[in-house]
């Protein structure tokens, strides 16, 4: 065949392209669940990171403080049966909220330890990082919630005012809370997102 | 919960700190009985510590050392079974002492760059700022250098907007959480404080068969073309298994050399660097740039003088040496090394000694093969 009618026949066998019905959700899950698994690698790098800065007894090997908490940040643990029976709305949106509160939870401890640990790029950058990597999360979210035709829930701002007159141990716990619920909510996105995959198959 | 106070308190290194872990909410009934102290992680002994009342554990520290780390040691009251209850960090130190030694230098004559050092005991155990100011000797406010860390950790770089012919006064404030000190200061004209790159394109290459000379050629540095200046060099040069330069100095304006009296058959490392002096007609010195990547090249190996060896062969190169010729060569050759780079010398020896090879060469053709005794030192088999 001459060459244009090589570019015909292509044009004639690829997809047409879809114009007001709802998208399958399939792709954007999957581009969620391959950045959810991506960023799942590099989390206990973060939490490590951070502990190894901020002294001891955060950088002693094997630290855990689950007595620390912020109320701030929505917690991972649900019971699983709980868990198993979200609607995808739900789901969603709980992931959602937990990822928009962590980027702001982020920024807020990138700016701490500007202050208490200024000769740290390397921290300093895997906390812009991670941050980075949440608000892609949340995209990707956004994009499946439109696919499914679901509500976006509003963006709140999930940090009172009380956090800015936090002393430096506080600065500190805070950072720990927050990188290792970052760890966390990432595990549960994989999960989320594994259901969701199964669910809308391509 | 609990409070730990003081929070984040600043102290001198060898001073004491009296802390106390202040308990109440829940759980209701929460009290002092059971807390402990940990610093960096370690419990501390039960004699430092002290129950002031129900709800209050105290703590006495003495003869502090310098913090662990920058973000402050981590003072914390834990509960009976070992979890967090309150923290508080402890910054240690000591305030910081005066740089010294700011030098400064400017590649363009548009910016200027200055490095310091910290003061002498260096380590204060907490996070120390320093700043680079500048302002002109008589007139206008101070001004913050702002590109810090350019050539090393103690350097700042000030791009643009410096005035020339005209002097600055430079200093170097350091601060930290326990005070600040500032270096004396430096009052430089850019104009006095110029270098350049070192001189780029340095070849080094044989003068023909010469055994005992390299020639270095070198390109004059771009950046002060415009400059309306002289520029003075330096060369350096060592044998390759040596330690010891030889500097040749007063090379002025000029863009090559050639080096003499140096050993036949050895590898030499050439270096050149360049002073941009007398910049806009001034008659100071500017400063050295840094020595150019060193270049290697070899002298060529010597004929050998001796009986019939196989080889010492002249194969129309160099003629044979005779104990006159040689002390003319080493005459010639100390007059070179005492009179640099002087033209004339090495022009008349060099054709001295083509004529040499050449009418060596032509008598060598006319008297045919002859044996070896006949000549006053040995050769190989004739041609």
């Amino acid at each position: 065949l001459p060459p244009p009618a090589h570019l015909c026949l292509l044009t004639l066998l690829s997809p047409p392209l879809s114009s007001a019905a709802p998208t399958s959700p399939a792709e954007p899950i999957s581009q969620a669940y391959s950045l959810a698994l991506y960023m799942q690698k590099n989390t206990s790098m973060l939490l490590q990171t951070y502990l190894q800065y901020q002294g001891s007894p955060f950088s002693d090997s094997g630290f855990s403080a689950p007595e620390l908490q912020l109320s701030s940040l929505p917690p991972a643990t649900a019971f699983f049966k709980t868990w198993r029976a979200l609607d995808d709305g739900e789901r969603l949106s709980l992931a959602q909220g937990a990822f928009l509160a962590l980027t702001q939870h982020l920024q807020l401890v990138r700016d701490d330890q500007s202050d208490l640990n200024p000769g740290s790029p390397i921290l300093l950058a895997q906390l812009g990082t991670a941050r980075l990597r949440a608000q892609g999360l949340l995209g990707n979210m956004a994009a499946i919630m439109t696919a499914l035709g679901l509500p976006m829930p509003p963006e709140e701002d999930t940090l009172e005012l009380v956090a800015f007159g936090a002393s430096a141990f506080e600065r500190k716990c805070r950072g720990y809370v927050v990188t290792r619920e970052y760890g966390h909510w990432t595990d549960r996105a994989v999960r989320d997102l594994a259901l969701l995959k199964a669910k809308y198959p391509a | 919960t609990a409070v730990i106070s003081p929070q984040d308190p600043t102290l001198l290194i060898g001073s004491s700190l009296l802390a106390t872990c202040s308990v109440h909410g829940d759980p209701p009934g929460a009290t002092a009985e059971g807390l402990y102290w940990t610093l960096n992680g370690r419990r501390l002994p039960p004699e430092l510590s002290r129950v002031l009342n129900a709800s209050t554990l105290a703590l006495a520290l003495a003869n502090l050392n310098g913090s662990r780390q920058q973000s402050g040691d981590n003072l914390v009251c834990h509960a009976r079974d070992g979890s967090i209850l309150a923290g508080s960090c402890l910054y240690v130190g000591l305030p910081p002492e005066k740089p010294v030694n700011i030098s400064c230098w400017s590649k363009n004559m548009k910016d200027l760059t200055c490095r310091w050092t910290p003061g002498a005991h260096g380590e204060t155990f907490l996070h120390t700022n320093y700043s680079l100011k500048y302002k002109l000797r008589w007139y206008g406010q101070d001004n913050t250098c702002e590109e810090y860390h350019t050539v090393g950790p103690h350097s700042c770089h000030i791009p643009k907007d410096l005035a020339l012919f005209t002097p600055y006064e430079i200093w170097v404030e350091a601060t930290n959480r326990l005070g600040s000190a500032r270096s004396d200061v430096l009052t430089l004209d850019i104009l006095d404080v110029v270098t350049t790159d070192p001189p780029p394109d340095v070849h080094v290459s044989r003068v023909g068969g010469l055994e005992d000379q390299l020639s270095v050629r070198w390109v004059s540095p771009p950046a002060l073309k415009d400059f309306l200046f002289q520029a003075k060099y330096q060369i350096r040069y060592r044998v390759e298994d040596s330690v010891d330069w030889k500097v040749v100095d007063d090379v002025s304006n000029q863009t090559s050399c050639r080096l003499a009296g140096l050993k036949p058959g050895t590898v030499y490392f050439v270096q050149v660097r360049c002073n941009p002096f007398g910049i806009y007609g001034s008659k100071k010195a500017g400063i050295w740039s840094e020595w150019s990547h060193p270049t290697a090249a070899s002298t060529p190996r010597s004929e050998r003088s001796g009986p019939g060896g196989g080889a010492c062969e002249p194969r129309g190169g160099e003629p044979s040496s005779g104990p006159v010729r040689r002390e003319l060569k080493q005459f010639l050759g100390w007059l070179k090394k005492h009179a640099y780079c002087s033209n004339l010398s090495f022009r008349l020896y060099d054709q001295w000694r083509a004529w040499m090879q050449k009418s060596h060469k032509t008598r060598n053709q006319d008297e045919g093969i002859l044996p070896s005794g006949r000549r006053g030192t040995a050769r190989g088999p004739a041609r």
